[in-house]
């Protein structure tokens, strides 16, 4: 394989997270170039890894003109600071046409700005993470658990436990009204088997349904999968 | 007690030419001392590719400088009566591409030449001469030329 026709990837940030990321990358056979400001620990990644650091303001176009960003297939955005995070992708988008961004996102405060930003293609956030894998890990939440998101079309997949009180237990999918597009895919029941529903299939306390869903329609599909039947007043 | 000659063992030596006259003057010493060990001269000339490229493009202009910089050295080699091995090299930082081709050959000694530049009105020694120095595993012998007047 020649170098050409390898994947450049540029990492803004040589802490620990950008140090392992990129020696992991290094590993396997992508061209790296770490871009780190601290003059010390630039120093550290060289002497580890070689020469694939570039000593500068990841956020600053003329640091990008220098370390080819034009060239990379790839830019990951993962100092400590979010800010920076943000501006690095947006120049990596802007002004150097860079095909994918990934954010490193530190304060999960910021994660729904970030998603908001054409400059930032993924985010990545250990602290939404492992909130995360603790509601997936509780009994019973009274939340979505978003597994994963499908860029571009602005959907996301996410799991529901229905509640034993649920408006929809003994009652076939076909007569949920779910949000715009909004579609469940798999209903996983008590005994463990998945089943690709169709439209006469009954949900059943406890089932876990794995469903497609618009961002902003995620309170509504909670509402319709896991809000007790309407008091009816007579 | 009769001390021993530091030189004896350096049998594989490095030598990162440049073209410029101290570089020539280093290729000489190493040949004399390889001659007398029975030993092997590498003179590298590195040539450093801008991250804005890909690290195998090609680049004729730097390459046949490159080129003519080693046929150089061989020219100082045989006035020595000595014959050395040339190797061109691409890399993105010319220090980093000098230890590990050091480290690869497993050489005992790496001999550079450096001139003495002040550009700042204090001498300054280069990013790659400090980076040899620092890094490489090897003796490193530095030929620092005379302050020009």
């Amino acid at each position: 394989m020649t170098s050409s026709a390898r994947m450049y990837i540029i990492i803004v940030g040589g802490g620990k997270v950008g140090f392992h990321l990129a020696k992991e990358l290094v590993e396997a056979n992508y061209e790296v170039l770490v871009i780190e400001q601290d003059p010390e620990q630039a120093r550290a990644i060289a002497d580890d890894l070689g020469d694939i650091v570039l000593e500068g303001d990841g956020c600053e176009a003329s640091v990008h003109e220098k370390a080819g960003t034009r060239r990379a297939n790839m830019l990951l955005a993962v100092t400590g600071d979010d800010e920076d995070n943000m501006v690095a992708c947006q120049v990596a988008k802007q002004l150097f046409n860079v095909e994918r961004t990934v954010a490193r996102i530190n304060n999960p405060k910021n994660e729904a700005f970030f998603r908001m930003l054409d400059e930032v293609d993924t985010t990545v956030s250990a602290t939404s993470a492992i909130m995360a894998h603790i509601e997936q890990g509780l009994p019973t939440t009274h939340h979505l658990i978003q597994l994963l998101e499908l860029k571009g079309s602005g959907l996301e997949l996410v799991e529901v436990r229905i509640p034993e009180d649920s408006r929809v237990v003994g009652a076939p999918i076909k007569s949920i009204l779910l949000p715009y597009q909004s579609m469940i895919c798999l209903v996983v029941g008590n005994d463990g088997q998945p089943k690709v529903p169709s439209p006469d299939t009954i949900i059943h306390a406890d089932d876990e349904v794995i469903a497609v869903t618009l961002h902003e329609s995620e309170e509504q599909l909670r509402e319709a999968l896991m809000s007790p039947p309407p008091v009816r007043s007579f | 007690m009769a001390t021993t000659d530091p030189t004896a063992g350096f049998r594989t030596i490095l030598v990162p030419v440049d073209g410029s006259p101290a570089s020539m003057d280093a290729v000489a010493l190493a040949c004399n001392i390889a001659r007398k060990n029975k030993g092997k001269v590498y003179a590298v000339h590195v040539i450093e590719v801008k991250r804005s490229l890909p690290l195998d493009a090609d680049l004729s202009d730097e390459a046949s400088s490159g080129e003519g910089v080693l046929v150089q050295a061989e020219k100082v080699a045989q006035e020595h009566d000595f014959k050395i091995e040339g190797e061109l090299l691409q890399a993105r930082e010319a220090g980093h591409a000098i230890v590990d081709e050091a480290m690869e050959r497993g050489v005992d000694l790496i001999v550079m030449g450096a001139e003495h530049k002040a550009p700042l009105g204090e001498y300054q020694m280069g990013r790659l001469t400090q980076y040899v120095v620092r890094a490489a595993p090897c003796s490193v012998w530095l030929w620092r030329h005379p302050v020009h007047e």
